[in-house]
């Protein structure tokens, strides 16, 4: 699997020269998987960017096909989905997998978003791609683009957000944004879910002191997502959906005292910056 | 008064080296009359760094008021009102106004704020939140702003709006398509169209042109959706977005003092701004009125309060 980063910011898109090294664009990952297919994670505003590369490819032809994770329906998550190209040339196909428990929530979910009021698209059905919309059902299998994926929920502030754990030729990649675990650290569920991932995605919004103000928000601190990579036994952690308000360097002292804290557990650290690749 | 762009970039923010200059967030502009409550145009993503920046006055203290002029609901427009700091404050007042709708308007944004789209819903702002509804042609104070509004031709309607107070006046033109060859409104369109438009359509764009003129007249500052250059307007003349010519038109009709491109396409760098501007600025040279292109940070002081 190879893997990219569209969008690494969290809640909103965060333009300006302090974002310049890490990125602004809200949470989108591709994964391009060893049979050469396409998977996407999260459509936040990096998608429009993942698209425009896309149109050079059978997307632009109307020949294009991927499957799409979505891990909650929060803004920073879906709103690059109009502004992404390929839905606009007939014969594309994705197949979107996500929360809501029924295709027909999702959908809704999804349709709710290119309201009149706010989209001039004003409905899905104005999109000239096809959308095939499954509910992901957590604990039971799927397979998306020849991957094997499971789904998990974990809390996320008053409501949750599915991690995916993706499974190819034996390599693991699990994709963990957006999770506020309950103040005695990571599930015991979440663990079981990462566990052994050769490459293990995981919110590092806050430094500890903001997180403890900002709690009830269910964003993980660098603690928690290094607690999780230990606990799981992964290979390496990428660190992913940096507050809104953090510069560059203050990503780089999230990093490093991941660095720091994972040296000794031998588990390497991969900053999520947008447009590396990080190959599995 | 004084003007302050925070967010000049329409459809969808672009963050990157290329957009550094002239920024990446979407559409919000600050008018500030002397010595009064601020008056807030648009509320996309740069609403939130001007919502940390009218923290440290009165609505950091919970004894603010402020008032949100929203030219439509897309959601360049409107995205970055859930992160704006003034909202989580109570005894804060915050006044929206946009067009009426069809459902009330305190409905349409509670959409964006509510489950499952964003965690914190519309209701539980701590501020004490009214919705204002609008129509084209509406007239009405705030304050010692008076404020007077016009339709454009976008998707699903904006409009504009004229703001005179401190013996000056700004004019906020965005978003709009010229008003020559189709007539937006509520229909989808799905392609462009060129060509004879039957005479209904043709007077009502004409009516609205001169509306719009009548707004910006003798403006000291005219802000005006420059979105697309013509070729793109070319293929896209449905999507609701103008030229610079047609900025540079209006502005030369209404004898406004000076024109301000604004709403950039996300992804123009800032050096094909520059271009842009520097082209526009020979096209109007034999004009009396000055040209310029909005940036993050770019002010500008009118009339008293200079």
């Amino acid at each position: 699997m190879r893997i990219r980063f569209w969008g690494v910011r969290g809640s909103i898109p965060a333009p300006g020269p302090e974002t310049n090294r890490y990125g602004g664009n809200t949470s989108c990952v591709s994964v391009t998987t060893a049979g050469g297919k396409l998977v996407i994670i999260d459509m936040g505003t990096g998608l429009m960017h993942l698209g425009n590369t896309l149109m050079a490819r059978e997307f632009g032809k109307g020949a294009g096909h991927a499957a799409i994770l979505l891990s909650h329906a929060h803004w920073d998550h879906i709103q690059g989905l109009g502004f992404f190209p390929p839905v606009f040339i007939g014969g594309n196909s994705f197949t979107v997998w996500g929360p809501g428990g029924s295709p027909k929530v999702l959908e809704d979910i999804l349709e709710g978003q290119m309201d009149p009021n706010f989209s001039p698209l004003q409905t899905l059905k104005n999109f000239s791609a096809t959308f095939d919309v499954r509910a992901a059902v957590c604990g039971t299998a799927f397979e998306a683009e020849g991957v094997h994926v499971i789904a998990h929920e974990n809390p996320h502030g008053a409501t949750s957000a599915l991690s995916f754990r993706l499974e190819e030729a034996g390599k693991v990649f699990v994709y963990a944004s957006d999770v506020g675990y309950p103040e005695t650290g990571p599930t015991d569920a979440a663990i079981a879910h990462y566990r052994g991932a050769d490459v293990l995605l995981h919110d590092t919004t806050y430094r500890p002191e903001h997180q403890a103000t900002r709690r009830n928000r269910g964003f993980s601190s660098y603690e928690d997502a290094c607690a999780a990579a230990i606990a799981a036994k992964v290979k390496r952690l990428v660190t992913f959906h940096y507050d809104q308000d953090y510069s560059d360097d203050d990503v780089d002292e999230i990093v490093a005292a991941c660095q720091k804290k994972l040296q000794s557990h031998g588990i390497s650290v991969v900053p999520a910056r947008e447009g590396d690749e990080l190959e599995i | 008064m004084k003007v302050r762009f925070w967010g000049v970039r329409g459809s969808i923010p672009s963050p990157g080296r290329a957009t550094n200059r002239y920024g990446g967030n979407t559409s919000c502009v600050e008018v500030r009359p002397e010595g009064a409550a601020p008056i807030i145009i648009d509320a996309g993503t740069g609403i939130r760094k001007l919502g940390k920046s009218l923290m440290e006055d009165a609505l950091g203290d919970g004894k603010g008021t402020c008032s949100i002029l929203i030219s439509h609901t897309h959601w360049d427009h409107v995205q970055g009102l859930p992160f704006f700091s003034p909202l989580y404050r109570a005894g804060n007042q915050i006044h929206i106004f946009a067009r009426q709708r069809d459902m009330h308007l305190e409905a349409v944004f509670s959409q964006q704020h509510n489950a499952p789209y964003f965690p914190v819903p519309l209701a539980a702002m701590q501020a004490e939140m009214s919705f204002h509804e609008l129509i084209e042609g509406a007239q009405f104070d705030i304050g010692k702003a008076r404020v007077t509004c016009a339709r454009l031709n976008h998707p699903w309607v904006a409009i504009a709006y004229r703001i005179d107070v401190d013996r000056a006046t700004v004019v906020y033109c965005s978003d709009t398509a010229p008003f020559s060859d189709m007539l937006l409104g509520r229909d989808f369109i799905e392609r462009p169209s060129f060509g004879t438009l039957p005479p209904g359509t043709r007077d009502e764009l004409a009516a609205m042109r001169a509306s719009v003129i009548a707004l910006a007249r003798n403006a000291d500052l005219l802000i005006y959706d420059t979105q697309f250059t013509p070729e793109e307007y070319a293929s896209r003349p449905h999507w609701g977005h103008s030229r610079p010519d047609d900025a540079i038109e209006i502005a030369r009709e209404a004898k406004v003092k000076r024109v301000c491109l604004y709403h950039h396409a996300p992804l123009r760098s800032d050096d094909e701004n520059d271009a842009i501007l520097a082209h526009c600025r020979e096209l109007v040279q034999g004009d009396s009125f000055e040209l310029l292109s909005a940036y993050e940070g770019l002010e500008i002081a009118l009339g008293d309060g200079k």
